[in-house]
């Protein structure tokens, strides 16, 4: 069952060519790959775009999705992103189906068929993630496939939203679809189909229209693709593929062997194991040696009886989301990408747990990667003609999923996971500007965040406010940029189920980089029974941010200020939820911050007079709101002093800082203190 | 050792704030040049450290709750990092009370000095 460790992450580098695809790349004429990999491009715009418009969960419709085209053996050739971890992936399955069922006479891959997953021991991340897989025939010959793929926010879980923080194994997560066939002669099945819908029973409508869209996307694909062999002949797509994959291969290489060798380390941690409240560390040590970097997580905890652990090959695609928007922001996304690239990941950490462990939240339990991959290639980079890729992380403190299910104002079952709030965390900052403000979801570079007031109709809640939160992005000379606050109130019906995801609320999971600071922690919000509506049907002022309403209480009701990870609750109509995106971590120190910046941050809110005053130690002129840059020296100059005078040397320092240790009833899923090392056996029912 | 000799006074810079003289082989602040030890070694050893309580930089928002948004300091302490010679601060980390602080840059200086030839490696903002 499932498929060994070590061949799903050896499938995430690219095959080696044949000989025919050699030849045909070799014979490519000038301008081919330029025009026809534009083609490439232009065809998966297309299918996202057609996907966006078919499907109607939240974070399909937030562009959380991938579409993409994959050689004939399953190599990813190009995506449209979405989610690049899921373009690296959805190599995985396809692999699958070429190796296990092509000369497998009760399956066979034949043009018009249609393939399915869901398993994370097939290739997934976790069982929300489902992925429609289509083979590209032409003259009867395969040519290349098409995937389509998103989240899902419902599995039949134990709990409502795909990812159930309760779950304890495998077989709490709901359905979970190895590769299968799900469609033959270009027909879906009914018979599956109704399966599917049988298993998605708190929300049937949206699984079956969301698989349509997956499929309709990946057809797309196929359609194109087909006409475009039919114009240009299949060994020039060919070709053009194995030259795609050859050219990531030898630009990322080259590029590699231009930053000097070392060891890079870096740590992160978190607080949350489904329900259970414990400190997980993630460690990665990058070995870079020539055009070769080794990425070792040794040092991460152990995995854990909970929902947050993943595979080798999750960890590993997760690199993804660092790699094609940064340090190969500029390269073809394709395969070719990773092959300068060597992965460790020790079995029984919670990066490579058992089969029979929950990943449902293996996204959280990799979320810390992306704290870890800016700062180890950052540290690679600086020295390098690259310097200006160099940033910070986006903040991970944390963007918290919001689940909700129950009956709609329309009359229909829904359970869905808001994927707009993900869409506004502010982005780490670079080495020469801010972070974006309200960037969008660090997962999914190109997710959007739709209208409010879509939002309102299609779900049955009320926003009362929504603004980039203040004081939110890491401060340091530049600034992470700031993240977002949104408070929803229950309004339509008169109950629902809700819940929230969150891998740390006490912890702070962003790292700053060379003395930037991390941004702060962000709770969870709930006010029981509030008086928001009444106020709003009476005309009196409602709060208009979080600052206000937890500091004043600024509505009447029953506050509780708690773990973003919230389990399912029901609340009633009237019950106000906070849902936080984390401001982006912050690059160098604050007191070489130019004071202008500063006094401009403040005029636009995105940072508080105290904020100013106290952390980047300027003064504004109480007229014009303007530095006063002589007073600001003075104060600078005195802060500079004071960490002198603060500051201990190493070995004094090392001495009571040793000394120290995080309480016990925080370490039960640590591991050992501190090397996080497995101190007590996972059972598994 | 095949370093050339043209480059071996080269300071390169490696961080923000920190620079590596290959002929000496020692760290170095890039703002006030004060040295921070070898270069084979952790920077970190030759800088002033201070573990910072994180609700100092960022304000709980409501008092006398478990959770705020500001890190609990029995879990998450901001260790700075400032240069002896400028107090510039050149790193932050967040640790758990009491984890070491990691040894985050490790250099091949060898594969340094050949970097150093390259203009775009050792050119300063």
């Amino acid at each position: 069952m499932g498929v060994d460790r070590a061949t799903l992450l050896a499938w995430i580098k690219p095959s080696p060519p044949s000989a025919e695809e050699l030849a045909a790349a070799a014979r490519l004429a000038p301008g081919d790959c330029e025009i026809y990999s534009e083609k490439l491009n232009a065809i998966l715009d297309e299918a996202a775009d057609v996907f966006v418009r078919t499907g109607v969960s939240s974070m399909l419709h937030s562009g959380d999705l991938v579409v993409g085209i994959y050689d004939p053996a399953g190599n990813m050739v190009a995506a449209s992103c979405g989610v690049y971890l899921h373009a690296v992936s959805a190599q995985l399955p396809v692999k699958f189906v070429r190796s296990h069922f092509e000369d497998e006479p009760t399956v066979g891959i034949h043009e018009g068929d249609i393939f399915y997953c869901n398993d994370a021991l097939y290739g997934g991340i976790h069982n929300p993630d489902q992925i429609a897989i289509m083979p590209i025939f032409h003259e009867g010959q395969l040519i290349a496939w098409s995937c389509a793929a998103v989240h899902q926010p419902e599995t039949d879980a134990v709990e409502p939203g795909g990812m159930p923080g309760s779950a304890k194994s495998r077989h709490w997560e709901g359905m979970k679809l190895s590769p299968i066939k799900i469609g033959e002669h270009y027909e879906l099945r009914a018979d599956l189909l109704e399966m599917m819908e049988n298993f998605m029973s708190r929300a049937p409508r949206m699984q079956v229209i969301d698989v349509r869209a997956r499929v309709t996307a990946a057809d797309r694909i196929r359609r194109r693709i087909q006409d475009l062999a039919k114009a240009v002949g299949a060994p020039l797509l060919g070709g053009l593929f194995r030259k795609l994959i050859m050219q990531s291969e030898t630009c990322a290489r080259a590029r590699i062997a231009s930053w000097p060798d070392g060891t890079f380390r870096a740590v992160s941690f978190a607080d949350t194991v489904g329900a259970t409240e414990s400190l997980v560390r993630a460690a990665l040590t990058a070995r870079k040696a020539g055009e070769q970097i080794t990425l070792d997580f040794a040092g991460t905890s152990p995995e854990n009886d909970g929902p947050q652990n993943a595979f080798a090959h999750i960890a590993a695609a997760h690199v993804a989301i660092y790699l094609y928007a940064y340090a190969f922001h500029d390269l073809p996304v394709s395969a070719g990408t990773f092959a300068p690239l060597d992965f460790v990941v020790p079995e029984g950490c919670l990066l490579n747990a058992g089969s029979e462990a929950a990943v449902s939240q293996s996204v959280y339990a990799c979320w810390q990667m992306l704290t870890l991959t800016p700062i180890v290639f950052s540290k690679m980079m600086y020295a390098g003609a690259q310097r200006p890729l160099v940033a910070a992380s986006a903040g991970n403190n944390h963007t918290v999923p919001f689940v909700y299910a129950g009956m709609n104002q329309w009359g229909g079952k829904v359970a869905d996971l808001l994927g707009y709030p993900f869409n506004g965390e502010g982005l780490g900052a670079r080495s020469d500007m801010d972070g974006v403000d309200c960037y969008g979801f660090p997962m999914a570079h190109t997710g959007l965040g739709p209208d409010v007031e879509d939002v309102e109709t299609e779900t049955f809640f009320l926003h009362l406010f929504q603004n980039e939160l203040i004081d939110s992005g890491g401060p340091g000379k530049y600034r992470g940029g700031t993240g977002v606050e949104s408070a929803l109130v229950l309004y339509h019906m008169p109950r629902a189920v809700v819940s929230s995801m969150g891998a740390t609320t006490r912890v702070l999971i962003g790292q700053g980089l060379f003395g930037g600071y991390p941004p702060p922690a962000v709770p969870g919000i709930h006010v029981v029974g509030s008086d928001a509506l009444e106020k709003l049907g009476a005309g009196e002022a409602l709060p208009r941010d979080f600052r206000e309403l937890a500091e004043k209480r600024a509505i009447k009701g029953q506050y509780r200020f708690e773990r973003t990870a919230r389990p399912s609750r029901m609340i009633g109509k009237g019950d106000l939820i906070s849902v936080i995106a984390s401001g982006g971590a912050g690059y160098g120190d604050v007191l070489e911050r130019d004071p202008s910046l500063v006094a401009r941050d403040v005029r636009e809110q995105r940072v508080s007079p105290d904020a100013a005053a106290e952390i980047y130690c300027v003064a504004l002129d109480p007229g014009s709101g303007e530095a006063d840059l002589e007073e600001t020296a003075r104060r600078r100059a005195q802060a500079r002093q004071a960490r002198l005078a603060r500051g201990k040397p190493w070995a004094e320092f090392m001495v009571q800082w040793s000394k120290q240790k995080p309480p016990e009833d925080m370490l039960s899923c640590y591991g050992s203190w501190p090397d996080a090392k497995p101190v007590r056996p996972v059972v598994r029912l | 050792m095949d370093a050339p000799s043209r480059v071996s006074s080269v300071r390169v810079a490696v961080t923000e704030y920190l620079e590596i003289d290959l002929g000496t082989e020692t760290w170095h602040c890039r703002r006030c040049q004060r040295s921070l030890g070898p270069a084979r070694s952790n920077y970190k050893e030759g800088c002033l450290a201070y573990a910072r309580d994180p609700s100092t930089l960022y304000p709980p928002q409501v008092e006398g709750e478990r959770y705020s948004f500001a890190p609990d300091p029995a879990l998450c302490l901001l260790v700075e990092f400032y240069c002896p010679g400028c107090g510039t601060l050149v790193e932050t980390e967040a640790l758990p009370p009491g984890h070491p602080p990691t040894h985050d840059i490790e250099l091949d200086l060898d594969s340094l000095r050949r970097h150093a030839a390259d203009a775009d490696a050792t050119r300063k903002p």
